[in-house]
């Protein structure tokens, strides 16, 4: 109940700041733009539409992430969230009102990447295949927004966000699958891709834009997704303190 | 008289940093209790382990009978709590930020009890403006209200007036003495000494220690009063205590000869007499 509130409160800050929203909205689809620029100017050997929605996820993974963090972070150093607590809310109320709150932003960038990939790059997805990538990363976007709520816990200011974007961002650049074969990786670099979360997501995009794709081969991957949810809530939950 | 707070033994560290040392403080119930001390001397840590956000390094504390930490859910329907900076959504509108901290404690008819709590601060005609367009009086009275909204049983209020102009910080202060009128304990900190004089009992702190323990009146009879008088056209001054007694005796002294034309008295002011004590404190400090 107490975290229906919270929803509402950021809901409610999310509509009372216009140009934070349409930031967060219009910056991924700018990045989108400059993507089709760039794939424009490559040789046309160079299968594109492999990359086309892998880093559209990417781009709502990292924004999400980021934008979460900062946000909560914010709370921290204005006071805000030690009020909350102090006022009779728990961990547990904030974390779930809080990613309720932003899964709507979350679901906005998302759609809002899947059709702008879609129009400019001319990709013809069936229906069921354009479900499912807007359901993958929809779920990544909730994903990113738990992992910034979890990284926000070690962060006492906005700069101490900005070391997590090398340390989660980049490597999911670069060991997940989205620019080769994770299998063509070091074992450890590849253990290393498989413990972040855009991997999972790389893996059921990579199968479901095949022409003849296969439900039951991402059922696992779908799996590790949602559980990477509960994981984190729970991390997150035991890592923000009520006291210090 | 039970008291709201007993504090036994608490020390607080940061690091190799002793923020609180050995703090030993009851808070009578529905007293207007004044933790005095310049910026640094311990006093935001002290209100945060009362309210449960620091956890102490050693020592009891009971609030209410509770222990923050551990009795943590039940206490905190009990205690209200004003920060040191405002903590507002600056994004919602007063009403809905006292509505929302108010939403924790699911307070029945809460609308209701934010409207009252709006006209008691003289803000209902604000209620609706964004927090953002209010000046940082009006600020620090909607945070509190948010302290207020659930009716504790005692308020910790950090620095409520600082940095507020004289006619906010009075009608701030006239609704502190309205709420100690209505039972409600309020433990205020200020770095600002002639607030002191406002309580009902004053403690003194500094560098994370107690200095002194006292009423407002027992302290200002620490400091020195400056006594100037002209005797046959020479002006002539003599420093005594502050108490009757020492004045009396000081008049005794000087006889009250008919050549003595006029006397002025300038008591020392609560500032110095603060400073005074500890700057003696911190001297008679083993070196």
């Amino acid at each position: 109940m107490n975290a229906l509130i919270i929803t509402k409160r950021v809901l409610k800050q999310l509509q009372g700041d216009k140009r934070f929203l349409a930031l967060s909205i219009i910056a991924p689809l700018i990045v989108i733009y400059f993507l089709k620029l760039l794939f424009d100017a490559f040789p046309p050997i160079v299968p594109i539409t492999n990359f086309t929605m892998p880093i559209g996820a990417l781009i709502v993974h990292f924004l999400s992430f980021l934008l979460c963090a900062i946000l909560l972070v914010q709370e921290r150093t204005r006071g805000t969230l030690e009020r909350m607590l102090i006022s009779g809310y728990r961990r547990t109320s904030i974390i779930g009102g809080y990613t309720l709150g932003y899964l709507g932003l979350a679901t906005i960038q998302a759609a809002a990447v899947l059709f702008e990939s879609l129009w400019l790059f001319d990709l013809k997805y069936g229906k069921e295949t354009i479900f499912i990538l807007f359901m993958v990363i929809w779920l990544l976007a909730v994903v990113s927004v738990m992992l910034g709520i979890f990284v926000s816990t070690f962060a006492r200011h906005e700069g101490h966000v900005l070391p997590f974007i090398p340390l989660i961002i980049l490597p999911s650049v670069f060991l997940t699958g989205l620019i080769i074969d994770i299998d063509a990786l070091p074992g450890w670099a590849a253990l290393i891709g498989k413990c972040l979360p855009l991997h999972y997501a790389v893996n059921i995009i990579h199968e479901i834009i095949k022409p003849e794709y296969s439900l039951h081969n991402t059922y696992l991957d779908f799996a590790i997704l949602v559980g990477y949810i509960f994981l984190l809530w729970i991390l997150a939950s035991l890592t923000l303190k009520e006291s210090e | 008289m039970t008291n709201a707070v007993e504090i036994e033994n608490l020390s607080k560290d940061y690091g190799k940093l002793h923020a609180l040392n050995n703090i030993m403080l009851n808070v009578p119930e529905g007293t207007i209790y004044g933790l005095v001390g310049a910026n640094g001397s311990g006093k935001t840590t002290l209100i945060k382990v009362l309210v449960g956000a620091l956890k102490p390094t050693v020592g009891n504390v009971k609030v209410l009978g509770l222990n923050p930490l551990r009795d943590r859910w039940k206490l905190r329907r009990q205690i209200g709590y004003m920060p040191q900076t405002p903590a507002l959504y600056d994004d919602l509108s007063a009403k809905r930020n006292i509505m929302f901290f108010g939403g924790a404690q699911n307070i029945f008819d809460l609308e209701k009890k934010t409207d009252e709590i709006l006209e008691f601060a003289e803000l209902t005609n604000r209620a609706h403006d964004l927090v953002r367009t209010f000046s940082g009086g009006m600020k620090k009275r909607v945070s509190l209200c948010c302290a207020l909204i659930h009716q504790p049983k005692i308020v910790f209020l950090d620095e409520p007036t600082a940095a507020i102009d004289p006619h906010l910080k009075l009608q701030s202060w006239n609704l502190f003495h309205q709420l100690a009128r209505s039972g409600v304990t309020l433990f205020i900190s200020t770095h600002l000494m002639d607030e002191a004089l406002l309580c009902d009992k004053v403690t003194i702190l500094g560098n994370g220690e107690i200095i002194a323990v006292d009423t407002p009146q027992k302290i200002l009879e620490r400091g020195k009063t400056i006594i100037k008088f002209s005797e046959n056209g020479e002006v002539k001054e003599s420093v005594i205590d502050s108490t009757p007694g020492s004045l009396a005796k000081e008049l005794h002294r000087l006889g009250l000869k008919q050549d003595i034309t006029s006397i002025s008295f300038q008591p020392d002011n609560i500032e110095n007499i603060v400073l005074n004590i500890i700057s003696e404190k911190e001297n008679s400090k083993p070196k």
